[in-house]
């Protein structure tokens, strides 16, 4: 991530900001920066989606492949993580420079998304123990701004609800053998439900308050954070800390509670757009990188 | 210039891509019709007053034919009456995918100008593009893209008086066009209402109705499976994907040759009906072997399916159960059935009609002439004009409960047994290329008259005052090398074989290449040749005739007097020959000791080298081995041959050939080293020890020992291999050792790692000698001339790829020609004995097979089979034995080489396959033998031997 | 079945195009706020991002600076979902660590490097979706986003891939017609001059036909070259009304 050197004076200046709930940028503590949020904009993967938060930028792409199912869950499929901190995004990354950030981020976002209450993981299932839908997400970091779980997050339900898995049915020949089929026709597709995929808030510590979306100033002056994955009806799915520094319980729990009323209030308006752009169908413009 | 998208989705390797590609969509593709005043086209293709007489559709209008109709119809769709085509890009693509034959005929078509063919790029055109729609598979797209087109058109050309007609077979399609008022006709409706040609209804191949009528409701065949489970089956190795030849003798059996990796190959034998499961010929089909308990060997016996028309009865289990009988005894092969067809290979076949009893019948039987074609059904209301007459008939399908396939009249060659069209069906059936050149190809010959200029010369030897003379056999015309010999001043010989320079003439690339490219060789039949390149050249400008200046490629070796090469030089050249000779005059120049001239000596020189060059070639164990060839004097009136007899070999002939091997051996060299990569070459394979097995018991049989451990071996040991009294013998092993030879073939260097040329006993071998009729030597000259410095080199001559598919041509090319002389000449043999009644010769036995024994008659080097058994009566206890091999006849028995007496007479009771029939006069089988007839005196003495 | 047909009797490639027109670029510069230069640039299906940081000092081993000009650092990589196949990871394997060597080579002959003497620059490429004439995408986008990063060069760099099929040079292959068997060959050209910055071709191609390929490349760049300039022009003028 790249990194900004904050003096101590600036350090005062942001920290008596947060206190009088009033940020930097003119933001009060539990507000986003603008957000923008795109699906469809890679063709040749079958769920993508753009979104950008700030001057953060990500490009999340879903391929569908089949594989077989893990041995201890023979009927379902799962969902496979990579996270690309590309050398675009900061000149740190380069060669191998970005690669524990995406171990960190990949594992994180496993075990945020790939569980049968966020998405039915048994739909994915084609025939038990033997095939199954494999669903590559694949993370592209494109600029870095702070606050990068919440940005994917949204980008990965977005390209979730975006994802059109081909219909295939088995068929079986005479001699038993079994052979995955593919549909015809191509609008013969599978859509996922993710009504239940949470999405991730971050909540940056800073001084006795904490922010959501933070910008890398701010994150410079944090402690610690702890993200806190929320579904749309605020069940907490998921809590993490990260970061150096120590948290009491007691700010977690506040922190908690924030993060449940900042994501309920998050998911209404991201699946207001997601199916505001799935109904425009084909008559919508894309815009991609070239707006 | 708009732009929209496709997406394709696609499998590979079980897993699921998605592909996506892109699609342009374009304002500036035009009609194409020349009576549109608003596209603003360079040229147009469709008249602007299109008519043909119909009675459907009297106005101006073009045809727009829909996939099917392409499929089905091509036969129809071709004859000249039908012009004014439009094809759509969609049907041209489906076309394509479904079938090659068809898609390389209807590209043919669309190039031929007086069709007036016109193919519209519909799919990039911004007004008829559509795309797929939710629930609609990908056919009715297809349909729908096509009914669009044609309403663009319709409206399109509206202004201008002209309409536009669909023609579909599809019914629902046909709906659907009828909905949105587009003209639209069946295409059997539109073509029966054509008044210009009437003939044309009986090309029509079936529609889905008809064949509904005709078949009977028993299904007779297993069903074919779906080309997605073949495709799984075969990569799981459950089926195997393969070839099928039928067999020539046995309509009952087959083999499927399968490819396997690398030189590995397996043939799976396919019996009976069921098994063969309505594969034809040159199919590509899927086979699943049978248990190994229910693997047969291939039978001996001789089948043919010439029961009248039993239709689709299946009365054919006794001659199956016959089959299993005689095939059960041996240990088995792997044998197998056919679960599908991979790709048909169907071609229009010749042969003729078998009228059906009925006389009002229009559905009659064709037999096609080649055995290994079953017989095909067809639909013909002139089958009383088309009785005796060869005609061509194109298969439209078999389904699983007809007996025989159906198909659909595609032309009249002529009267059977007329010399004209028998050739034209030898021709046919070998696939030689036999049309007149066509403009396009005429249009690269050098213009008359012609001369050499100085820019000729530039990179050529003026070799014009050597001696140079050609010796050939009589009468020939296409003179393709000369050679000369003379004395150096430092005693040394100087020898030259100068071939004409053909590749001046025919640049690479141009339609006249092409054109000879694909003829591959010219084809020698009795009394008649089939051109590579045309006369202008292969007569003319190419044949090195004497007294006048031609081109030459030549090479030239220094040699001493043991005829070892000391010097070896090419050069392009011009010569002038001084003589040219038949064989026999230049034998007769060689041994008259009074002549002294220049050609003499130079002769006298080359007959004497070229006799060093044989022994020392066959010191290394170059093989001489035996066929017979037969010529035919042919009376100069009425081109009938009047007298066969075997050819007979001068000394010269082989100083001629000793020569030519000797330059193509060189040649070889040269251009492999010039080109190791992209050389064209010539191999002769080392025939794998099983193939020796007839012989070597043969010889055995005899008390001689062969040696086929090497060729010098076999040489050695056929030179010494020879039975007191008995002085055919050695000719007669000599024969069979032919039959034991692999197929020498043309490759390329880069693509192979053995080039052994086995018969010649030769590292290294190519064919430079005759360009003039073989187009492997254009290739051999062109490189031989880009390694000299003497010509530029072209791309396709460097790419190994494409120079191992034009050699894959050339052999193909080259095996045909070889079987349509061998064709040429069994006609010939034919009307030959027709002509003399019935005969009684001698002759020998050459195989010895279950139910027969073929044997050869050494005066006219004729080969034939006598049966001993026949359909219609119990037939004499024959007992087969495997290791001799021989055949017992009631007490008699038969070994190779037995002398046999036999009566030759020509069986013209099918007049298809009129044969020569021979039957046995001696040894005498009571119930079997025949008497010998009375016309030849001498055949009644009796003669005891061996 | 039959492969594809890759230039039909009438003309038109598999997309519809004819032999000597390009696909649709289109671009955009400035995409980005942090980085020194970025643009994002589309030919057709490839879509690509570059990004320029520097001139900077140089970040690691001071030795490698020279003291004449700038070093130009390249890196290309491929989004893991860009291609019809999953790739495994986005760089680093042999594939792109040629590209990045070439993108480098091809930028040294364009960049005015000895304007900045013991400095670095940074140029990244990204593709987001591979459709053919990779190299020569990256090679566009990364033009846009030096020039976005106001770094002197001696010309537009633009590049374009060409193929030769059946006596016919095709320009801009797209995926399926560099898989379809076409000799390809990739050139990158500094239009004004007409000096060749890079050519490269694996294929086998007679050498006759090299000078009509390599035309064809030319004037495939130039025409390239005019859509970049106009890219160019009207990211200026955006930029410049936003100010006033």
């Amino acid at each position: 991530m790249a990194t900004v050197k904050v003096s101590e004076a600036e350090k005062v200046y942001i920290l008596h900001g947060i206190r009088d709930d009033l940020r930097v940028d003119g933001r009060s503590c539990e507000d986003y920066r603008h957000m923008e949020v795109e699906t469809d904009v890679v063709s040749n993967t079958d769920g993508s989606a753009r979104v950008s938060l700030g001057h953060t930028a990500v490009l999340v792409g879903i391929k569908a492949e089949i594989g077989k199912p893990r041995p201890l869950v023979p009927d379902e499929g799962y969902l496979e993580f990579f996270v690309d901190c590309s050398a675009n995004a900061t000149p740190e990354f380069e060669g191998r420079g970005g690669e524990e950030l995406g171990i960190e981020l990949s594992n994180t976002l496993y075990r945020v998304f790939n569980n049968k209450n966020s998405i039915d993981l048994k739909g994915l299932c084609i025939s038990a123990g033997e095939h199954c839908w494999v669903l590559y997400v694949d993370v592209l970091l494109l600029q870095c701004d702070g606050n990068l779980y919440d940005a994917i997050s949204v980008a990965i339900k977005a390209a979730l609800f975006n994802t059109k898995i081909p219909r295939v049915h088995m068929s079986s020949d005479d001699e038993g053998g079994k052979e995955v089929e593919l549909s015809d026709d191509p609008f013969d597709c599978v859509r996922l439900s993710v009504e239940n995929v949470p999405c991730i808030v971050t909540l940056c510590k800073v001084g006795h308050r904490h922010v959501v979306d933070a910008t890398l100033q701010e994150k410079a002056c944090s402690v610690a954070s702890l993200i806190i994955a929320v579904t749309h009806r605020g069940t907490v799915t998921c809590v993490k800390k990260v970061g150096g520094g120590s948290l009491d319980p007691e700010s977690i729990f506040e922190m908690t509670e924030a993060g449940k009323r900042v994501g309920k209030a998050l998911h209404a308006p991201l699946m207001k757009l997601l199916q505001q752009e799935e109904s425009l169908g084909k008559k919508r413009e894309k815009v991609g990188f070239l707006g | 210039m708009l732009k929209s998208k496709t997406f394709v989705k696609k499998t590979r390797a079980g897993g699921v891509m998605k592909i996506v590609r892109e699609h342009y969509l374009r304002d500036d593709i035009w009609c194409g019709s020349e009576a549109c005043r608003e596209c603003k086209q360079e040229s147009t293709v469709l008249q602007a007053d299109a008519c043909i007489e119909s009675n459907l559709c009297p106005y101006p209008h073009y045809v727009v034919p829909d996939t099917n109709v392409v499929l089905h119809q091509i036969d129809v769709l071709e004859d000249p009456v039908i012009r004014n085509v439009i094809i759509l890009q969609t049907v041209l693509q489906e076309v394509r995918h479904r079938s090659a034959p068809v898609y390389k005929r209807l590209k043919d078509m669309i190039q031929a100008k007086e069709k007036l063919v016109y193919t519209f790029t519909n799919e990039h055109h911004r007004e008829t593009y559509i795309e797929r729609e939710q629930g609609e598979s990908a056919n009715d797209r297809n349909d729908r893209a096509i009914r669009v087109a044609v309403k663009w058109y319709s409206q399109h050309l509206k202004a201008d008086g002209l309409k536009v007609v669909l023609l579909t077979d599809d019914q629902g399609n046909k709906e659907k066009a009828e909905e949105n008022s587009l003209v639209v006709y069946k295409f059997d409706e539109y073509v029966k209402n054509l008044t210009a040609n009437p003939e044309l209804v009986d090309r029509l191949a079936l529609s889905k109705d008809d064949k509904a009528e005709i078949i009977s409701s028993k299904v007779l065949f297993p069903e074919h499976l779906p080309l997605s489970k073949i495709q799984s089956g075969i990569k799981s190795g459950t089926f195997l994907q393969g070839t099928f030849k039928a067999s020539r003798d046995n309509y009952l059996e087959a083999t499927v040759f399968v490819q396997g990796d690398g030189a590995e190959s397996t043939e799976v034998l396919i019996q009976g009906l069921q098994n063969l499961n309505r594969a034809v010929h040159q199919d590509v089909v899927a086979v699943q072997l049978l248990p190994r308990n229910q693997w047969v060997s291939p039978s001996s016996v001789v089948l043919q399916d010439d029961g009248a028309a039993k239709d689709d009865d299946m009365d054919e289990d006794e001659e199956e159960k016959a089959l299993r009988i005689s095939a059960a005894e041996a240990a088995g092969k792997p044998t197998g059935k056919i679960v599908g067809i991979i790709k048909r290979n169907w071609r229009p076949f010749c042969g003729m009609l078998n009228v059906s009893q009925i006389k009002e019948s229009t559905r009659h039987l064709f037999t096609p002439a080649d055995r290994r074609i079953p017989r095909i059904r067809i639909e013909t209301r002139q089958a009383s004009t088309l009785v005796g007459q060869r005609i061509m008939v194109a298969i439209d399908g078999w389904p699983k409960n007809s007996r025989y396939p159906n198909g659909h009249f595609v032309r009249s060659l002529g009267s059977a047994g007329e010399k004209g069209t028998e050739e034209a069906v030898l021709l046919l059936e070998h696939d030689v290329p036999h049309q007149a050149f066509s403009q396009n190809v005429l249009s690269f010959l050098p213009k008359m008259p012609w001369g050499i200029t100085p820019e000729d010369m530039v990179k050529r030897q003026d070799l014009r005052h050597l001696t140079v003379c050609s010796v050939d056999p009589p009468g020939c015309t296409d003179i393709d090398d000369a050679l000369h010999c003379r004395e150096l001043e430092n005693g040394n010989l100087e020898v030259g074989v100068h071939i004409a320079d053909v590749s001046h003439f025919i640049r690479p690339g141009n339609a006249l290449d092409k054109e000879a490219a694909n003829r591959g060789t010219t084809v020698y039949l009795c009394g008649k040749r089939i051109d590579m390149v045309p006369e202008l050249l292969s007569s003319n400008l190419c044949s090195l005739r004497s007294n006048v200046e031609r081109l030459a490629f030549s090479c030239i070796w220094e040699m001493n007097h043991n005829a070892e090469i000391l010097k070896t030089q090419f050069t392009k050249s011009v010569i002038n020959s001084k003589a040219s000779l038949t064989y026999a005059e230049a034998q007769m120049r060689i041994d008259d000791t009074n002549k002294k001239d220049d050609i003499t000596e130079s002769l006298r020189g080359l007959n004497k080298l070229a006799k060093i060059l044989k022994r020392k070639r066959i010191e290394n164990g170059a093989l001489t081995l035996s066929s017979l060839e037969v010529r035919f004097h042919i009376d100069s009136e009425t081109h009938d041959p009047i007298d066969l007899q075997t050819k007979e070999l001068m000394e010269t002939n082989s100083m001629v050939e000793e020569f030519m091997l000797l330059a193509n051996i060189s040649v070889a060299q040269k251009i492999y080293d010039e080109f190791p990569d992209c050389a064209l070459l010539r191999k002769h394979p080392a025939p794998p020890p099983s193939n020796y097995d007839i012989l070597l018991k043969a010889a055995k049989s005899m008390n001689v020992e062969i040696h086929t451990d090497s060729a010098k071996a076999l040489a050695d040991s056929l030179d010494v291999a020879k039975v007191d009294g008995f002085s055919y013998f050695n000719t007669l092993l000599r024969i069979l050792a032919t039959r034991c030879m692999m197929q020498a073939v043309y490759f390329c260097s880069g693509m192979d790692s053995d080039f052994h040329h086995y018969g010649l006993a030769s590292p290294i071998y190519t064919h430079f000698t005759s360009p003039i009729r073989r187009y492997a030597d254009i290739i051999v000259h062109r490189l031989l001339a880009v390694a000299i410095g003497a010509d530029i080199t072209y791309p396709d001559l460097m790419d190994k790829h494409k120079q191992s598919a034009l050699c894959n041509n050339l052999n193909y090319r080259h095996k045909m020609s070889q079987y349509a002389q061998r064709a040429s000449v069994a006609f010939h043999t034919q009307l030959f004995f027709k002509s003399r009644g019935i005969l009684n010769e001698e002759g020998f036995v050459l195989f010895v097979r279950k139910n027969a024994i073929i044997v050869l008659i050494p005066k006219f080097g004729l080969e034939g089979t006598v049966f001993f058994d026949s359909k219609d009566k119990a037939g004499p206890s024959l007992v087969f034995d495997e290791e001799g091999p021989t055949l017992k006849v009631e007490q008699t028995t038969f070994h190779i080489f037995d002398k046999v007496k036999v009566t030759i007479s020509l069986d013209d009771s099918n007049i298809q396959h009129q044969k020569i029939r021979m039957a046995l006069t001696e040894p005498v089988i009571p119930g079997v033998s025949v008497a010998a007839p009375d016309v030849e005196p001498q055949a009644k003495k009796p003669k005891v031997d061996h | 079945m039959a492969g594809l047909e890759l230039l039909s009797d009438q003309g038109y490639r598999l997309d519809g195009r004819k032999a000597t027109e390009l696909r649709k670029v289109q671009a955009r510069m400035g995409v980005f706020a942090q980085a020194d230069g970025s643009a994002y640039l589309e030919q057709g299906n490839t879509k690509a991002l570059a990004v320029v940081y520097g001139p900077h000092e140089i970040r690691g081993a001071r030795s490698r600076a020279l003291h004449d000009r700038a070093i130009i650092n390249c890196q290309y990589s491929m989004a893991t979902f860009s291609t019809a196949e999953r790739k495994r990871r986005p760089h680093g394997d042999r594939k792109s660590t040629e590209m990045s060597l070439h993108l480098k080579q091809t930028f040294e002959a364009a960049v005015l490097t000895q304007l900045y003497p013991r400095s670095q620059i940074d140029i990244y490429v990204k593709i987001l979706q591979s459709d053919g004439g990779n190299y020569s995408v990256c090679v566009n986008a990364a033009t846009l986003a030096v020039i976005d990063a106001g770094i002197p060069m001696r010309d537009y760099v633009c590049a374009c891939t060409v193929g030769f099929v059946d006596e016919t040079s095709l320009a801009d292959l797209c995926y399926a017609e560099e898989s379809g068997g076409v000799s390809s060959l990739a050139l990158a050209l500094l239009p004004r001059g007409g000096q060749i910055a890079l050519v490269q071709m694996d294929a086998r191609l007679h050498q006759d036909h090299l000078d009509t390929l390599i035309e064809a490349a030319m004037t495939a760049c130039k025409g390239v070259s005019k859509v970049l300039d106009q890219v160019v022009r009207q990211h200026l003028q955006e930029g410049s009304t936003l100010r006033e």
